[in-house]
């Protein structure tokens, strides 16, 4: 276990990040460096164009004022462990508070619309000037750099180019399913995470920060599988297959239905072990005996029949109960969870202290999504170096003023009179 | 390659192990590409992964698995069985030198050997080890038989991406699972995020850690609005077609072009969006009336009949166009949409080739190149990160990698009689 002195250490310690992020991509970064021990200091400002559309996002904490910018669920699990200010970057004095920041901190995540820092004058060139050792990553949808350099994007937008949409879903003539929420956003977050995080140990080591521009769509492309390279190899377009697995003869392998409303099993055969046991445990002798069915070959050919038979069998049972039965059996089968499921069912969950229950000051304590490793030794707080949920707009603005900028009462007093935080 | 790319020597010197099956593969690479020397120990038989397709040609041998090869560039191949009670001792010279292990599975093969690199961690105390299993090394899931799919069943995933439902609000199609390997994706990322913390935590205090992943939990976290929307409404997100999940029925975003194929094509209602679109069909000549004063009349009537009276003449204007001429009109235009493309479809695109985002990389047995999805990010100019060699064949670097840690030429060949490499 940790030594007494080690204990306290998070990976992070001594990196101050400005987190000038919006929605989900860039905040998700900044969420994962705040885990890791980071000082992250959210940048904000009031009006329409600069507000993180986020913190008016359903769902909305019960109560309060109707037009509080601090009740969003989802602002406050996504932006849980961080520090918040305002400054209105359209003043050259609050331009100048930032180049102040810039000056003292690590790192610089941003994600405004890909031209937005260079209308400032605060693109990378500037902003390594006053700081060399200066890591400033940028997140847009297509990447900054390229032909797309002026185009717009937001999750759904870059899930539709990469062809993530695409591969989602039945084949034609169904319209591709695509993702059910902005998954880019979450992956682009972490991919932010680890590209800053391998800044930093470069910057241990060599003493020299960097400009990194992160592309949502090509992190698209990165976790599209095999698909762009059995492409090239077929000549044939990628085509959709259902829950339905191309890459070796496993079936049946699908989700089917159960008793209730909506309810469903995952079931994935990998071999005709898991096959037999199957058959024995949802009382299907005559599969066995169904020569089309043998072997994992004959069951990927007959995988229409195979499917609605499963269906059949499936549709009386209770999810939990048989996926207990048949995992018992050693076969990989499980309740297909929703988020009520999650919550208050799982076991596994509450079992390794999955949700983190963490105070917001104006809402009250909220569980939010853990962080989904345990360490020995790095304390992985999904409440940052505030130990508490998302800040209110603002919250910070004393505090990080006078103690990282140095500014006195009275100076933060007309800063605020004059619209500039 | 490009071998200076500016991440790519992030992780230079940085020795990784990585055991276990194809769940870490993936965290591999991506460190791979970070500059780390990833020596993949993965048996005489070869990783679960050379078995599983799409191949490169007909054969099925180890070497022809595209499905391994983009799991695995960059790295090197040592065919030891670390299983093998012979290979101990060599397994124990790499691990001394080592600074990263990766090892994943199933939860009761991979704590087996969790004691192991615990012994070595006393031996090595800058060693970072990072399991990857299924629901992690403890609680009541630990031993659950889980596939990519019931990942993704079980961490809610497939409960947002799916179809509409039928009128009457009943599901006639099941959930989705979002080809391919999605669960192992969002773990590697995790576990990447998850190693490069505790290698700068190594740098402030000179001590590795031991890291205790759980797929589930990773999964779990990335599902976006499904957690919150329960935890603060009480409420569940029902699946739609090709757009967010919602608590509520919402406007379809795709919409098909004259070539047949789809666009993402959504709106927020703002008076910009309006006036663009509007402009849109003036250019294209298509009729319309949404400038009449019937139109006006009957946006202040009935707001939703307007929206879908609206909807509809998107449909028309983008029926009218290629999808590639909706995508690059609109971004002009400054609306967020985008063509559904096939992943395949962008390899050629020229922002893409600009930016590098795909590596050739030699197929011998094809005798020629194929091009690898490998990069998320530039420096403005460059990507970050790179790969200096293809994916190994099985034991290509079992001679070398063995030498290198002090076993002579006869330790390797009786290990090799053994049956451990």
């Amino acid at each position: 276990m940790a030594s007494t002195e080690t204990a306290r250490k998070r990976p992070l310690d001594g990196v101050r990040v400005i987190d000038l992020t919006k929605i989900v991509a860039g905040p998700n970064a900044t969420r994962m460096l705040a885990t890791m021990g980071a000082e992250v200091i959210r940048v904000e400002w009031h009006d329409d164009r600069a507000l993180d559309l986020l913190r008016g996002v359903r769902p909305l904490a019960p109560g309060g004022e109707a037009d509080s910018v601090n009740r969003s669920g989802l602002f406050n699990n996504i932006n849980a462990g961080k520090y918040g200010i305002t400054l209105n970057m359209n003043l050259p004095q609050g331009r100048d508070l930032f180049k102040r920041l810039v000056a003292g901190s690590s790192v610089l995540c941003e994600n405004y619309s890909p031209q937005q820092m260079e209308r400032w004058g605060l693109a990378y060139d500037v902003l390594s000037e006053i700081n060399p050792g200066l890591i400033y990553m940028q997140i847009t949808g297509m990447g900054k750099s390229g032909t797309y350099n002026g185009y717009l994007s937001v999750g759904p937008t870059a899930q539709a180019l990469s062809g993530l949409t695409h591969m989602s879903g039945f084949p034609e003539p169904m319209p591709p399913a695509g993702w059910g929420y902005s998954y880019l956003d979450h992956s682009t977050g972490y991919y932010g995470a680890i590209l800053v995080l391998a800044a930093l140990l470069r910057r241990r080591r060599t003493g020299r920060g960097c400009y990194i521009d992160l592309s949502q769509t090509e992190v698209g492309l990165m976790v599209s599988g095999t698909a762009t390279l059995e492409a090239q190899v077929t000549g044939q377009p990628t085509e959709r297959h259902g829950n339905r697995m191309q890459a070796a003869d496993w079936a049946p392998h699908g989700a089917y239905p159960c008793r209730g409303t909506d309810e469903w099993i995952a079931i994935a055969i990998q071999n005709d072990d898991q096959w037999k046991a199957l058959i024995t445990e949802i009382g299907a002798p005559e599969w066995g005996r169904d020569g089309r069915f043998a072997g994992g070959a004959g069951r990927k050919a007959n995988e229409d029949e195979l499917d609605r038979l499963m269906a059949e069998a499936t549709r009386n049972a209770e999810r939990y109960e048989l996926m207990n039965r048949l995992q018992q059996r050693g076969v990989p089968a499980v309740a297909l969870q929703k988020a009520d499921d999650r919550c208050e069912r799982d076991p596994q969950l509450k079992a390794r202290g999955y949700f983190v229950p963490l105070p917001h000051s104006e809402i009250g304590t909220w569980n939010i999504e853990g962080f989904p490793a345990k360490f020995d030794k790095i304390p992985a707080d999904v409440g940052g170096l505030p130990h508490r949920g998302a800040p209110m707009m603002g919250e910070d603005n004393d505090a990080v003023y006078r103690n990282v900028l140095g500014l006195t009462s009275e100076e933060i007093a007309t800063l605020r009179e004059d619209w500039v935080i | 390659m490009n071998t200076a790319a500016v991440l790519s020597s992030a992780l230079a010197g940085t020795v990784l192990l990585e055991c276990g099956g194809e769940h870490g593969e993936f965290a591999g690479m991506l460190l791979a590409s970070l500059g780390a020397e990833v020596i993949k120990l993965e048996g005489p038989r070869g990783s679960n992964s050379r078995r599983l397709g799409p191949y490169t040609t007909s054969e099925r041998g180890p070497e022809h698995s595209l499905c391994f090869s983009r799991y695995n560039l960059g790295k090197k191949s040592v065919s030891l069985d670390i299983d093998h009670p012979a290979a101990r001792e060599a397994l124990a010279r790499l691990a001394v030198r080592a600074d990263v292990i990766i090892d994943s599975g199933e939860a009761v093969d991979v704590a087996r050997r969790l004691q192991f690199y615990r012994d070595m961690q006393k031996a090595n105390p800058r060693l970072v080890v990072c399991t990857i299993t299924p629901c992690g090394l403890d609680g009541p899931y630990r031993d659950l038989k889980m596939t990519d799919l019931t990942h993704l069943a079980l961490g809610g995933v497939m409960a947002s991406c799916g179809y509409d439902p039928q009128a009457d609000g009943v599901y006639d199609t099941p959930p989705i699972a979002p080809e391919m390997w999605q669960a192992y994706h969002i773990a590697g990322e995790y576990a990447v995020i998850s190693i490069t913390a505790a290698l700068n935590f190594r740098e402030l205090t000179g001590e590795g850690d031991c890291i205790d992943l759980s797929i589930h939990e990773a999964v779990s976290t990335c599902t976006e609005v499904a957690i919150p929307t329960y935890i603060y409404n009480g409420a569940v997100v029902r699946r739609q077609t090709g757009r967010h999940a919602a608590e509520g029925r919402t406007r379809p975003w795709l919409r098909r072009t004259k070539d047949g194929r789809y666009v993402k094509a959504f709106l927020f209602w703002g008076g910009r969006d309006v006036r663009v679109i509007t402009e849109m069909l003036n250019e294209a000549g298509i009729e319309h009336d949404l400038e009449s004063e019937s139109y006006r009349e009957l946006h202040k009537r009935s707001p939703s009949e307007a929206q879908t009276h609206f909807s509809a003449m998107i449909d028309k204007l983008v029926a009218s166009m290629t999808a590639e001429e909706v995508f690059h009109r609109a971004q002009a235009k400054g609306l967020l949409w985008a063509s559904v493309r096939r992943p395949e479809e962008n390899i050629e695109d020229p922002h893409f080739q600009a930016r590098g985002t795909f590596q050739p990389i030699h197929h011998p047995e094809l005798g020629r190149d194929l091009n690898y999805p490998v990069s998320v990010a530039t420096d403005g100019h460059d990507r970050v990160t790179a790969f200096t060699r293809g994916a190994p064949r099985l034991g290509e670097h079992t001679q070398e990698v063995l030498s290198q840690a002090g076993l002579a030429a006869a330790d390797i060949a009786s290990l090799a009689a053994q049956g451990a490499l």
